[in-house]
């Protein structure tokens, strides 16, 4: 019986021992290969003192060593954390203060800068490292990643984990400024796995190429759906678009999952998708925001045969509708319907359900909602609710999305906007309040406020509003120079305006819907 | 008055846009590509730069890793365009 994350990788080694699992670069591992090396790991880590249930953090780049490793963790019986190889030493120091990480997967080259902050995390007992590993100026045991992998675990191998414990922990950003920590079960990503490649009729056919990294809670489906189903998953480092069309044709890649920025990237000409049949690409999926209209028309009319499936997720109910390609000249601005065996209601304010055309927030009901963010239960109490529809005797617990749709009389769902402020931008969702913490940490404000601006590209674009301290100047250049030393690209805000005052509500709390107007939203 | 060599001026580029071109002093071979320095994104922005500031055309099939992979590559290719476009 198949019921965690690594039994669906054994699975597809024992039916397709010789089949390509894994490529990248000139690396072509097979199911059998990598099912042995991630055994290896799995012993491996448990030698180390991996107990059940002990967080593992991964901080790679996409490569073979980041893959092997989520299945080994889940085989140990621990919980992996994929952390985001963009992140900077202190968010990352943060993530692994946060879940009480105890060791550490990466590369010496990732390590150097992060050492000094890793002394902060007193939870942490070794590193796993991938690559030779000169002098490290850290205080803990260190094991070699390849070393690891080539170990023989015992049979039979102990297994006291069950689908209904915790796998892993997606860090992704929150409201209230700093990244909460979402939790899945094994049951929730095999769950989810079975749901999407039943949608998208993944078979062993298929050939994947991942562009979305595994912190993202569709990347990392595309690995588990691969996996499960026997088919070939492609990683890939890229910064022209070029190397992605030129690897759909070099592998014969049949299907690429991307967010709206990724599909804004591919459809300028300078990537020659437009030059290039890629008759064997048999599916594209969006998620992580609406599809420009204009790139879904370029890319419809550069792929002719190919199935474009928009999707909708949030990571706490891991993936929650799609539509199906055959309606996308009828709706194209829907987000579609309820994936596979999940309900999805509009539901008012009231808990009542709202009529066709009505605005309400979205609820998920099914097997992929989270156990919600680790270490917050109040949080978690928030997006986890009761049914509202069932009576209280049956305890049922749905995930309240904070995300306002409506919904047409055919029950296709269309996205209205976010009950909080979260921007989201190239894919990432941001958080305006741990941007304005920045700002205001250069000492020369007394007020500052970050609202998100539609952008094509990116989807939307940062713009902070500041206010000098009393007897400071605000220079727009420098602060967004403080900022720039302070936080990833994705985050510093491109437009900065000095205001006298911000607008502020009757609380006197800032109003950002009166700075939204101002830029004319 | 003479212009500062081409690597300065892409240097002083990549310190202004690139916020991890800014942790560390950047090395002549140092990989900015593979380091994650300068992403899918910020190759645009880039690539439009050097255009602009070195009056070079850049085509579809100059945009090759090899090309931008360090601030050395990147100044041999903006002089070999140079010299073809004052021919």
């Amino acid at each position: 019986m198949d019921f965690l994350i690594h039994h669906m990788l054994g699975a597809s080694a024992r039916r397709l021992p010789e089949k390509e699992a894994l490529v990248h670069g000139g690396q072509r591992l097979a199911y059998a290969e990598v099912a042995r090396r991630v055994g290896g790991l799995a012993h491996g880590l448990r030698e180390a003192g991996i107990e059940r249930g002990d967080r593992i953090g991964i901080y790679l780049d996409a490569s073979v060593p980041q893959a092997l490793s989520m299945f080994a963790v889940s085989q140990a019986g621990g919980v992996y954390v994929p952390v985001n190889g963009l992140l900077y030493p202190d968010q990352v120091a943060y993530i692994a203060r946060d879940c009480g990480m105890k060791a550490l997967v990466t590369t010496p080259e990732k390590l150097g800068p992060l050492a000094e902050a890793l002394k902060e995390v007193p939870s942490l007992e070794f590193l796993v490292l991938v690559g030779s590993s000169g002098l490290i100026d850290v205080p803990l045991a260190v094991h070699d990643f390849e070393a690891l992998c080539g170990l023989t675990p015992p049979a039979p191998w102990p297994e006291p984990t069950i689908e209904k414990d915790l796998a892993a922990i997606l860090y992704t950003s929150g409201s209230t400024g700093k990244p909460k920590g979402v939790m899945l079960s094994h049951a929730q990503v095999v769950a989810g796995s079975s749901i999407v490649s039943t949608y998208l009729r993944i078979s062993d056919q298929d050939r994947i190429l991942a562009v979305l990294p595994f912190s993202f809670d569709a990347g990392m489906n595309q690995l588990m759906t691969a996996f499960q189903q026997g088919a070939t998953l492609i990683l890939i480092n890229f910064v022209f678009t070029r190397e992605v069309v030129q690897t759909l044709l070099r592998e014969r890649v049949t299907g690429l999952a991307g967010v709206p920025t990724f599909w804004s990237l591919l459809s300028q000409p300078t990537s020659g998708l437009q030059k290039q049949p890629l008759p064997h690409l048999r599916y594209i999926t969006n998620t992580g925001g609406a599809m420009p209209q204009p790139v879904l028309a370029t890319l419809r009319s550069a792929l002719p045969s190919t199935e474009i499936f928009l999707m909708y997720g949030l990571t706490e109910a891991f993936r929650s509708t799609y539509l199906p390609p055959a309606e996308l000249d009828r709706r194209p601005t829907s987000m579609g319907k309820a994936i596979p065996n999940t309900e999805i209601m509009v539901v008012n304010e009231e808990g009542k359900l709202c009529k066709p055309g009505e605005v309400g927030e979205l609820v998920h009901r099914g097997p992929t909602v989270s156990m919600g963010y680790w270490g917050h239960p109040e949080l978690t109490a928030r997006v986890l609710r009761p049914n509202p529809l069932l009576p209280p005797e049956i305890a049922d617990v749905v995930c309240y999305s904070g995300d306002y749709v409506k919904m047409d009389e055919d029950g296709y769902l269309y996205f209205v906007g976010r009950r909080d402020t979260m921007i989201k931008s190239s894919g990432f969702r941001i958080s305006p309040t741990e941007i304005e913490e920045v700002l205001f940490r250069s000492g020369r404000l007394k007020g500052a406020a970050v609202i998100g601006v539609p952008d094509e590209m990116l989807g939307q674009t940062i713009k902070a509003f500041v206010v000098a301290r009393d007897g400071e100047h605000v220079d727009a250049a420098q602060l967004r120079e403080f900022c720039a030393a302070s936080m990833p690209r994705h985050m510093v805000p491109k437009a900065i305006e000095a205001l006298d005052e911000l607008p502020k509500t009757p609380s006197g709390k800032v109003d950002y819907p009166a700075l939204r107007r101002r830029e004319g939203l | 008055m003479s212009q500062p060599p081409i690597t300065d001026r892409i240097k002083q580029f990549l310190v202004e846009h690139f916020p991890s071109a800014r942790k560390h002093p950047l090395a002549e071979d140092e990989h900015l590509l593979a380091n994650g320095i300068v992403d899918s994104l910020g190759i645009l922005d880039l690539v439009a730069y050097l255009e602009r500031e070195f009056a070079i055309t850049i085509t579809d099939e100059d945009l090759v890793p090899e090309h931008f992979e360090s601030l050395s590559r990147m100044a041999k290719f903006v002089q070999d365009r140079m010299s073809v476009s004052s021919h």
